[in-house]
């Protein structure tokens, strides 16, 4: 459960820590200054703010990059007052619980958890104080959070922050019921712990060292992760309240390139970072220290990433961010998809049906694996994909109804023609003594049963009438001596059916009708 | 020949000798007025042969037809056109030729009445036989295509052209999918009665759309389909559906039945047997929303019933007339409950039911005097006293079967025969009843159907009991009961004329003079014969010339029976459609002779004929090609015969088993 959760990234952990901390710092892709690696270099990236009005502040920076990390009292004044609630509700809880400690001894398993609580709250309002505290100091900020000290704190202590932020942005009534026993506690550390993972892995994706300067900090894709969204209209039914995330906007070529690592003596592309580490061992001696393997060790300010989603950089797209009802895409995948679907040429063309075009692979795939076949067709001309699709339109059309398709009628009249009447032919043929008793209601083997005309005649249930009837018995019998004598005759009746279909309400059956009333006319 | 008949035939042939006075001065009307209260063809045929006047009046006054050659089908079709209601399904090689012709013959207004047209089985008839028929005939009410396992859409699909249709059975249509129900539903809006059983590639969508654009429906049948809850959904939208049966639906369960317990309160009959996944608690639930349910028919689908059933089941008190509960373990105390909740019952099955005992049954009946059918198959705890309660409290009893009750004896059924006058079926298979239980049930002279197969100790004396007062008896059920003799038939042929049905299997004391009383039983339809090692061509002789109606004969390893016997069977059993030869001492000859005789023999069984030759099986099915419908054979045959005479038989809607037995020959 606990892993689960947390490659997952459950949305609501992440949206309680974006919560609590409030600023994140993220390296501009793209506007690094070229020749300083951006990693080390001043922090040239812009500002992007939690809070609506902060967010406006964010995008007024946006034009003047250098100035965003400057004063800004109207963040540092949001801060303080977080700070201020913050403190105020740790007291609260405090509170609470030497009130129930007074009523309930028995609780001790509870006491332990808030206790826990406690320690997670002060962490976050330290930490805060710490980030704070670096905005207003810009030169402070880089040696602030890469302070060994500061980051095994923000370590140790940071790993119960998620939980106790949750508790925290509930009222402590509830929280009683999200408290976990005993039992679960490993099960959080397990959870914690991989929750930090992920946050390593996140952070490596997104700041990820890059060796090939020009490039800036290219967010991996995220395949890395396996996450299979390869719809950008996934995160639909997710509603993050707008502020409660970090927008990233990559810029047209990074979503269009095919490869995000470049190696730096050679060129060559790769899509992940590890793969380019791999290739540069052949490049000599010293990319195969231990060193040069090992992950690139982090920079962060802080280790939970905050919520990261995307924004389209098509200007006047929904998916922009500037735009009024702006919606998210949640990952970089869903960012690439997106943009080629909406932004870009359908280069990609069915070969099967010539008409259909697509600019992601996989849509061309998928179409491919239903293309030409099921064609679901309405008396009315209309085609289906799905039957259900069919049946349901069929079902609101008074008159409209299924057509059976076309290649059914062919196949059938020529495997009847051939499994019917040639075998037929041929085998009275060759049988010259037994003609076809189908065809033919005399069999020459027993000439006394066909001149016996009673014998065609059953004595009681087929009683009708071979008394009375005698006299009709031999002209009768004449009719039906050719085996083709029906053919015109089931011709006009035929011709009357497709007439009676043409006169009625019922929209003619198609094509294959007359198809039909040919056919049998050459038959 | 009935009574009025024969007065009729007196009367015919006296106004004939008259010259003019008698029968002749009677309007058409009149004579068809007459005919009509005919109830034996046999006897209208002699009326007809009499008198011209009867001819004349047959032919204009006919309703009903049933056709069992194709030959003569367009003069028939010509010489009657009043028809309402024609039968197909027995015309031996009908196809959508001759079946064109014969609608063109009979002109434009020839079938213009027609409205029910039965083609059960006749699979030579495809789509454009169908269209055919369907352009012929504007008021077309009910189509039976059912057993046409080669029907698909496009047969369907010409059946929907009949915009009155409101009968329509599809049973076992295999090919018929989605598409062509939705063609039949589109195009036949007026649909009342709908069976779709067995045709498994309909789907909730097709259900779904049926629903919609049928709202008449009355009657549907969607056994054996693939189909779940989503239909049961779209069903419970009918308003007017009285009757529902979903036998061996295994996708559907509680849920659905609360679906469909949310409809209207018109259904009147629901049929959930071997529905696998229906327990109690839905059937409760259908319960409580049908107030006026009659019929409810769950056999082998219940493990357990809990009380929530039972208490509901009282609330059907007044209407629920018939209950199938079979292979449920029951227990004395839910018998009393039903008993005490449905008095109104009329027909109760508890086949097959564990822990069904005398105290059980008295209990049930003791306040169901209406009960005039009661199934205790394999309920072998009941003893006498259970009959003793039936017969005291059942008085209207009709059908009463107790196959494999090994407790009862002949005390317990001198009750049943003395309290239960209307007694018209008792099933005794394997009861081991001796001679004195048939001098009982000998009282009971409405008996129509009497079983006692594997009853060993059964003699000739009993025979006689029973011909010596049920001249009504219909079908007689003898299997291996081997003491049985040539006098028993000769007793049994005396009084009881008008058997149809007859099993004489393993019966091996017959011999040829048995068989020989047989042929005076004209109006014998369906003779089993197996393994009666002692009759040879001449018994099978006279069966053939005395049984003028025989329409099933088994032989099988009826190691006697020659090529003489064949011949007889070539020469007169023309009604014949059913055949086994299996392991007869036959040759290609006389196979040959007979397949190419007998113009209505549709199914053969011949397997381990072992004096016929290849050539032999090749030219007999060529001659009989066209219309054989079910062929069971040696599967070494399958390579030797040629391809395309298999191809041929295929292309007639022949279908064939192919057997892989060694052979045995035994003796009984």
């Amino acid at each position: 459960m606990a892993s689960g959760t947390a490659t997952n990234a459950d949305p609501d952990q992440q949206t309680v820590r974006s919560n609590s901390v409030e600023q994140f710092y993220f390296p501009r892709p793209g506007q690094s200054l070229p020749g300083i690696p951006p990693f080390f270099g001043p922090p040239s990236s812009s500002l992007y703010l939690a809070n609506d009005n902060e967010a406006k502040v964010g995008n007024q920076l946006e034009p003047n990059p250098s100035q965003s990390t400057d004063w800004d009292p109207q963040a540092i004044v949001s801060n303080l007052t977080f700070l201020e609630q913050k403190i105020k509700q740790v007291k609260d809880v405090v509170q609470s619980m030497s009130n129930r400690e007074n009523q309930v001894a028995s609780g001790s398993c509870e006491v332990a958890a808030k206790q826990q609580l406690i320690t997670a709250d002060l962490t976050s309002i330290i930490i805060q104080l710490i980030t704070t505290a670096g905005s207003l100091l810009p030169s402070m900020k880089n040696p602030l959070s890469s302070n060994p000290a500061v980051r095994q704190l923000s370590n140790t202590l940071g790993s119960p922050m998620g939980f106790g932020m949750n508790a925290n942005q509930r009222p402590s009534v509830d929280s009683k019921t999200d408290i976990p026993d005993i039992g679960k506690a490993s099960g959080y550390e397990e959870l914690i712990n991989s929750l930090n993972t992920t946050q390593d892995e996140r952070d490596e994706l997104i700041k990820g060292p890059n060796p090939c300067g020009g490039e800036g900090s290219e967010p991996t894709p995220m395949e890395d992760h396996d996450v299979k969204e390869s719809d950008d209209g996934d995160h639909e039914g997710e509603n993050l309240p707008p502020g409660s995330y970090v927008v990233l906007q990559l810029e047209k070529e990074e979503i269009l390139a095919p490869h995000t690592h470049f190696c730096l003596i050679c060129g060559k592309g790769f899509k992940r970072d590890a793969n380019l580490r791999m290739h540069m061992r052949g490049h000599g001696d010293e990319y195969k220290t231990a060193a040069a393997l090992a992950k690139p060790t982090r920079d962060s300010g802080s280790d939970h990433a905050p919520v990261t989603r995307y924004s389209c950089p098509f200007v006047g797209c929904k998916r922009n961010k500037e735009h009024k009802k702006f919606q998210p895409l949640k990952t970089i995948l869903c960012v690439k998809n997106h943009y080629k679907r909406s932004h870009c040429d359908k280069s990609y063309t069915c070969s099967r049906c010539n008409t259909k075009k697509f600019s992601v692979i996989a849509d061309l795939k998928t179409h491919e694996k239903h293309c030409g076949r099921d064609k679901w067709l309405c008396s009315c001309g209309t085609t289906f994909s799905r039957k259900d699709k069919l049946f349901g339109h069929v079902a609101l059309f008074q008159g409209h109804t299924p057509a059976l398709p076309m290649d059914d009628v062919k196949v059938s009249e020529a495997s009847e023609q051939q499994q019917g009447s040639e075998p037929m032919n041929e085998i009275s043929r060759s049988m010259g003594c037994f003609p076809c008793s189908s065809s033919d209601g005399i069999s020459n083997l027993d000439m006394k049963m066909a001149d016996d005309v009673r014998g065609y005649y059953s004595p009681m249930s087929f009683d009708p009438c071979f008394g009375a009837l005698d006299d009709f018995t031999r002209p009768g019998f004449d009719i039906s001596e050719d085996p083709f004598s029906f053919l015109p005759s089931g011709c006009t009746s035929n011709n009357e059916t497709s007439r009676v279909n043409k006169g009625s309400n019922v929209p003619p059956l198609g094509l294959w009708k007359w198809t039909e009333t040919l056919s049998d006319f050459s038959h | 020949m009935s009574r009025e008949g024969q007065k009729l035939d007196y009367a015919a042939a006296g106004g004939n000798g008259a010259g003019g006075v008698g029968i002749g001065v009677l309007s058409l009307d009149l004579l068809g007025q007459v005919l009509d209260r005919l109830r034996e063809p046999r006897d209208r045929k002699a009326c007809r042969l009499v008198s011209r006047a009867f001819e004349r009046a047959e032919a204009t006054h006919r309703r009903a037809l049933r056709v069992l050659r194709r030959e003569p089908l367009p003069r028939l079709l010509r010489a009657f056109p009043s028809l309402e209601r024609l039968d197909l399904s027995a015309c031996a090689s009908l196809d959508d030729a001759s079946l064109s012709a014969a609608i063109a013959a009979a002109g434009a207004g020839g079938l213009a009445g027609l409205r029910r047209v039965c083609l059960a089985r006749a699979s030579g008839v495809g789509w454009r036989g169908l269209e055919a028929l369907v352009a012929a005939c504007p008021r077309l009410e009910a189509v039976d295509l059912s057993h046409c396992v080669g029907a698909g859409d496009r047969e369907v699909a010409a059946l929907a052209a009949a915009a009155g249709l409101r009968e329509l059975r599809l049973d076992k249509c295999l090919a018929v999918t989605d598409m062509g129900l939705a063609k039949v539903v589109v195009g036949c809006p007026r649909l009342e009665k709908l069976s779709v059983k067995w045709c498994r590639e309909i789907s909730d969508i097709g259900i779904d759309l049926l629903a919609k654009k049928c709202p008449e429906l009355r009657s549907l049948n969607i056994s054996y389909l693939k189909v779940g809850n989503g239909s049961l959904r779209s069903i419970s939208t009918l308003e007017k559906l009285e009757e529902l049966a979903m036998v061996g639906c295994s996708c559907i369960d509680d849920e659905g039945l609360e679906l469909l317990s949310k409809g209207t309160d018109s259904l009147q009959s629901v049929d959930v047997s071997r529905c696998d996944h229906v327990t109690y608690q839905g059937l409760a639930s259908l319960i409580d929303g049908r107030k006026f349910l009659q019929k409810l028919h769950a056999a082998d689908c219940l493990h357990e019933i809990g009380q929530r059933f039972v208490s509901k089941l009282a609330t059907l008190k007044e209407t629920l007339t018939a209950l199938k509960l079979d292979g449920l373990e029951v227990s004395d105390s839910l018998l009393q409950a039903i008993g005490e909740g449905c008095n109104k019952l009329v027909e109760i099955g508890l086949s097959k039911c564990s822990g069904v005992t005398d105290e059980g049954i008295s209990s049930l009946v003791a306040r169901c005097s209406d009960l005039r059918t009661i199934d205790l198959t394999c309920c072998n705890l009941i003893t006498n006293n259970a009959l003793d309660s039936i017969a005291d409290n059942c008085k209207m009893l009709e059908c009463l079967r107790l196959e494999s009750c090994s407790l009862i004896n002949e005390k317990g059924l001198e009750r049943i025969a003395n309290c239960c006058p209307n007694l018209k079926e008792i099933d005794l298979t394997d009861c081991g009843v001796n001679d004195a239980a048939l001098q009982h049930l000998a009282k009971c002279s409405e008996l129509r159907t009497l079983k006692l197969g594997l009853c060993s100790s059964i003699s000739d004396k009993g025979i006689a009991f029973i011909s010596s007062n049920c001249g009504n008896l219909v079908e007689l059920d003898l299997y291996r009961c081997n003491s049985i003799t040539d006098d028993g038939l000769a007793a049994l042929v005396n009084g009881c004329k008008k058997i149809k049905l007859l099993n004489l299997c393993y019966c091996n004391k017959i011999t040829d003079s048995g068989l020989g009383h047989l042929g005076s039983l004209e109006e014998l339809t369906n003779l089993e014969l197996r393994c009666l090692v002692r009759i040879t061509g001449i018994g099978i002789s006279s069966i053939a010339t005395g049984c003028k109606s025989l329409i099933e004969l088994d032989l099988k390893r009826c190691y006697s029976v020659d090529d003489a016997g064949l011949g007889a069977l070539a020469r007169n059993a023309f009604n014949l459609r059913q055949l086994t030869i299996s392991y007869c001492q036959v040759t290609g000859l006389g196979l040959c002779h007979l397949l190419s005789s007998l113009r209505c023999l549709q199914d053969i069984k011949m397997v381990h004929l072992s004096w016929v030759s290849i050539e032999g099986f090749e030219i007999a099915l060529r001659a009989a090609c066209g219309r054989l419908k079910k062929l069971k054979m040696l599967n070494g045959l399958k390579t030797v015969l040629s391809p395309e005479l298999l191809q041929m038989l295929h292309a007639c809607g022949c279908r064939i088993r192919w057997v892989d037995k060694p052979l045995v020959y035994k003796d009984c």
